[in-house]
């Protein structure tokens, strides 16, 4: 893997390397005929501009799924595409989202914070909504991020009582979750209620 | 006078009353579900664990009958579904996840010793062992809502990892191991 890698890098800068040197003689043309010096100027912006966007990262290696660290707490996406785990690499515990369909992470901007642990995942029909539960001021929450807004709720904001393994329905409406609230474990369902997105398979 | 001032608290304390009375409708809120000291409801005086919701289905493991089993409860119909052939009298059922029309469960079950993940068909009742053939511990099944995709961690490596396996038991093709 290291050495396709390597082989990449290295054609992509002889490719580069060509490229200044086409910019090189183009400028040599340029200084020639200064009438064409503005519009060589915008070219080149604009070559720059190309050549920073369509800088090749590669053919997307498929990343392994598993490390050799713990990778615990499986949750599928309704379609089966995505799965949600916690994973202790990377020095820390996080819940991460993998796509098995390209074989790829997914990120995950705003959700794993270094000051909190995050726990039990569980996710939507495509995977839009991730419920958990978070340490969020030393007390576990049921806590809801949204992928496509990139926020976080925390659904048991003011709830008594201890609470554990959070589950979301498919289309994101209900939450399940256990709680201690009668001194054993009970089960508890939150209603998002009728004016969320609901995460539709079609995407409508 | 005096009827005036009373009519214009009578008029404060109704805008107060719906005030609070319609903030009672925010979402999210927490539903209220049946309890049941019968055990015949989602919850009962016994312990009702690991909660996982699909479509109009909750799965839950509960020790309401004297040991661990798994149970099915309808959200539309509010009453549990009965699982014939599910709980053994040898087995303990814990981790249960059920596709979102109802007809898969997966669990963990511990027998003789071992645990293994199951697969419950309920339209024709049969129990599959999903790993029969695998030599190490498992445990945390889930099923996704359509049914088709299972996944459970196995510590065949030392350590535990995800495994992820279609329906028929067969794992699917995902790049294994980064090191």
């Amino acid at each position: 893997m290291l050495i396709t890698k390597a082989i990449l890098t290295t054609r992509f800068c002889l490719q580069f390397s060509k490229l200044l040197n086409f910019l090189a003689l183009c400028s040599q043309a340029v200084k020639k005929f200064p009438f064409y010096r503005s519009l060589s100027r915008w070219l080149a912006l604009s070559l720059a501009s190309f050549v920073v966007a369509c800088t090749p990262t590669g053919p997307q290696e498929p990343a392994g799924l598993n490390s050799r660290y713990t990778d615990e707490q499986p949750a599928l996406s309704g379609d089966g595409r995505y799965l949600a785990f916690v994973s202790n690499r990377e020095g820390s515990r996080n819940i991460l989202l993998y796509d098995l369909k390209s074989r790829q992470y997914v990120n995950l901007p705003l959700l794993n914070r270094r000051d909190a642990i995050a726990d039990s995942p569980s996710i939507s029909n495509t995977a839009r909504y991730i419920v958990y539960i978070a340490s969020d001021q030393g007390r576990p929450e049921v806590e809801l991020y949204d992928r496509v807004t990139r926020s976080i709720q925390v659904l048991t904001r003011g709830y008594n009582g201890w609470v554990r393994n959070p589950s979301i329905s498919p289309d994101g409406r209900y939450i399940v979750f256990e709680t201690g609230r009668r001194g054993q474990w009970d089960i508890e369902v939150i209603d998002r209620g009728p004016e969320i997105e609901l995460d539709r398979l079609d995407g409508v | 006078m005096q009827f005036k001032i009373i009519n214009r608290f009578f008029y404060l304390g109704a805008i107060v009353l719906s005030g609070t009375l319609s903030s009672c409708s925010v979402y999210p809120r927490i539903l209220n579900f049946p309890y049941d000291p019968g055990g015949r409801s989602l919850n009962s005086p016994a312990g009702d664990i690991n909660p996982q919701i699909s479509g109009r289905y909750i799965v839950f493991g509960s020790d309401r009958e004297g040991r661990q089993d798994i149970y099915l409860y309808d959200n539309q119909d509010r009453r549990l579904i009965d699982l014939p052939g599910i709980n053994a009298l040898d087995t303990i059922a814990s981790h249960p996840a059920v596709s979102q029309d109802g007809n898969y469960i997966v669990f963990c079950g511990s027998r003789e010793g071992r645990t293994d993940i199951y697969l419950y068909n309920r339209p024709t009742r049969q129990l599959r062992n999903l790993t029969e053939s695998l030599k190490a511990e498992v445990r945390n099944p889930t099923i996704s809502a359509d049914g088709n995709t299972i996944s459970f961690e196995a510590g065949a490596q030392g350590q535990w990892n995800i495994m992820v396996i279609d329906r028929t038991g067969n794992g699917l093709n995902i790049p294994d191991v980064l090191r």
